[in-house]
């Protein structure tokens, strides 16, 4: 049985369909990359195995538990099984990096300041981060939030990860250290995770298994080799990095000489 | 052109309802969520000093400013019939039943209540309530329930604050302005007065501080739009909830004083 289950899930916003029919199963320890280009519903996607969306038909599954028909407290006691980062990281600005990430370990177990604290410094090593502790999320650089946020989704021991384009905005070189910290994340903890990005080199390391959302369909959900060779002329298109193809509505401006540009 | 009458006001009406209906859900939610664990003693304290301890500085020169005027009008009216007498009794009784408790209300609606929709809408905004949800917290009983607390409690202290206040306000003019004898003023600012009144006071203080928290949180809750979103969520709380203790202060009146 795939620890992520998700079954022709539809989503609408008004007249806006962002998702339609999607069909995704994700396995124990699995890893699946989703790309999409901005507006595909790769976020909507995650919400919705969140449950911070409800969706219009179709449903999502955990472990079994259709997410939609869970009660609330059935919900969070799902949702202590699975660590979302935030494309934002979404830190509490009022608390220290400590605070952060002991939110959970506080409100969810009867541990000890001692203990506490141990957990706290053993998952800010693992994202490298260690002597941070006494910070303000406004005082970190966004690769060190992001990183936060990881440590602070890692912090309850989830079995499920889930990565909401972790990369976005970072330097190159940040963004390598960010796929490796989900790769050792990956080898460390064996967990199950769905990763969004738009980072194909990442993509490639991080994921088992590749999937593409295109206006709101799952055009494709293979292994890397098979992805990268997938002829369906959107993903060759994101794949080259392309502005002309099918992958946009509306038609990108001409392409100009790069003399011409420069003139 | 009648039909499009209708459907403007039918739609005006449904928005109304809903917009009611949501705000009574959350209300309901966060007064069932006040016996739910965990209970998360340090937050409450926070806001304890946030509602409350740094209010009293706003409160005190409110509550002077607006007795002594008072004090200044009942002077002057009084002497019209050369019932100077009178002057410090009716300053009692309004400033016990009416003043201190609006004046108070609507102080903290600016600068209590205003404070709670920013803080959340901009933790709406940047995802911090969606990450609450994610590490299984419910964002009512963590956001909602400390403030609301903490208000409920704090406003009818402020507005005892308040009435003391209020005494001294009108002891200046009256005594240091007007030259009316200490001894009288001190008797005859009681003499209309009974427990009934201060308990009339506690109720509303404790009412009021009720409205500026529940409004407070839920138009931060529901802020969207970014920026100008935030921009609007205090403004829309301290509008709401100033309307919203107003009116409730007429209902409160009528109810208590019968």
């Amino acid at each position: 049985m795939p620890v992520i289950d998700v079954v022709n899930l539809s989503k609408a916003f008004g007249p806006k369909v962002v998702l339609s029919k999607v069909n995704l199963q994700v396995e124990e320890g699995e890893s699946l990359v989703v790309l999409g280009g901005s507006g595909s519903g790769k976020t909507v996607l995650l919400r919705n195995i969140m449950g911070l969306l409800t969706p219009d038909s179709g449903h999502v599954a955990v472990e079994g538990k259709i997410i939609a028909e869970l009660s609330r407290e059935d919900l969070f006691t799902v949702r202590q099984s699975i660590g979302m980062c935030f494309q934002m990281a979404a830190l509490f600005d009022s608390m220290t990096v400590f605070e952060n990430v002991a939110f959970g370990l506080r409100r969810h177990h009867k541990m000890t300041e001692d203990e506490i604290r141990a957990r706290v410094e053993e998952c800010l090593g693992m994202v490298g981060l260690k002597d941070t502790d006494k910070l303000k999320p406004a005082e970190l650089s966004g690769g060190m939030k992001r990183r936060v946020g990881f440590a602070r989704a890692i912090a309850l021991k989830p079995k499920i990860l889930l990565f909401d384009e972790p990369t976005t905005g970072l330097d190159p070189v940040m963004t390598d250290v960010i796929g490796r910290i989900i790769l050792d994340l990956k080898h460390e903890l064996g967990v199950t995770s769905i990763t969004i990005t738009h980072d194909l080199k990442s993509a490639f390391e991080i994921g088992d298994r590749i999937a593409m959302l295109f206006r709101g369909e799952c055009i494709a959900c293979q292994a890397p080799a098979d992805f990268k060779a997938n002829p369906h002329p959107v993903i060759q298109q994101f794949l080259r990095g392309d502005a002309d193809g099918p992958f946009l509505q509306d038609p990108p401006p001409p392409k100009r000489n790069p003399q011409e540009a420069h003139a | 052109m009648v039909l499009a009458v209708f459907d403007k006001i039918g739609a005006a009406v449904l928005g109304a309802t809903d917009t009611f209906g949501d705000f009574a859900v959350l209300a309901g939610r966060a007064f069932i969520a006040i016996f739910k664990r965990p209970f998360d003693g340090k937050n409450l304290l926070n806001q304890f000093n946030s509602v409350g301890v740094n209010s009293i500085p706003v409160v005190v020169l409110t509550s002077l400013a607006v007795s002594m005027v008072f004090a200044v009008q009942l002077a002057f009216g009084f002497r019209q019939f050369q019932a100077e007498g009178l002057a410090s009794q009716v300053e009692g009784l309004a400033v016990m039943r009416e003043l201190a408790p609006v004046i108070t209300g609507l102080m903290l609606s600016g600068r209590i209540g205003s404070a709670m929709a920013a803080e959340l809408g901009t933790m709406q905004v940047t995802e911090q309530i969606d990450a609450l949800e994610c590490l299984a917290t419910d964002p009512i009983q963590y956001l909602f329930v400390p403030r609301l607390l903490a208000s409920m409690l704090v406003v009818p202290l402020l507005t005892i604050v308040s009435v003391y206040i209020g005494f001294w306000g009108g002891y200046l003019i009256l005594v240091g302005v007007e030259g009316q004898s200490a001894y009288v003023y001190g008797h005859e600012f009681y003499k209309l007065l009974a427990f009934r009144d201060l308990r009339i006071a506690i109720y509303k203080g404790l009412v009021f501080g009720m409205i500026i928290a529940l409004v407070g949180c839920w138009k931060g809750y529901r802020t969207e739009g970014g920026a100008e979103g935030v921009g609007n969520a205090p403004t829309s709380s301290v509008v709401t909830s100033s309307l919203w203790i107003l009116i409730s202060d007429f209902f409160l009146t009528k109810l208590l004083l019968v």
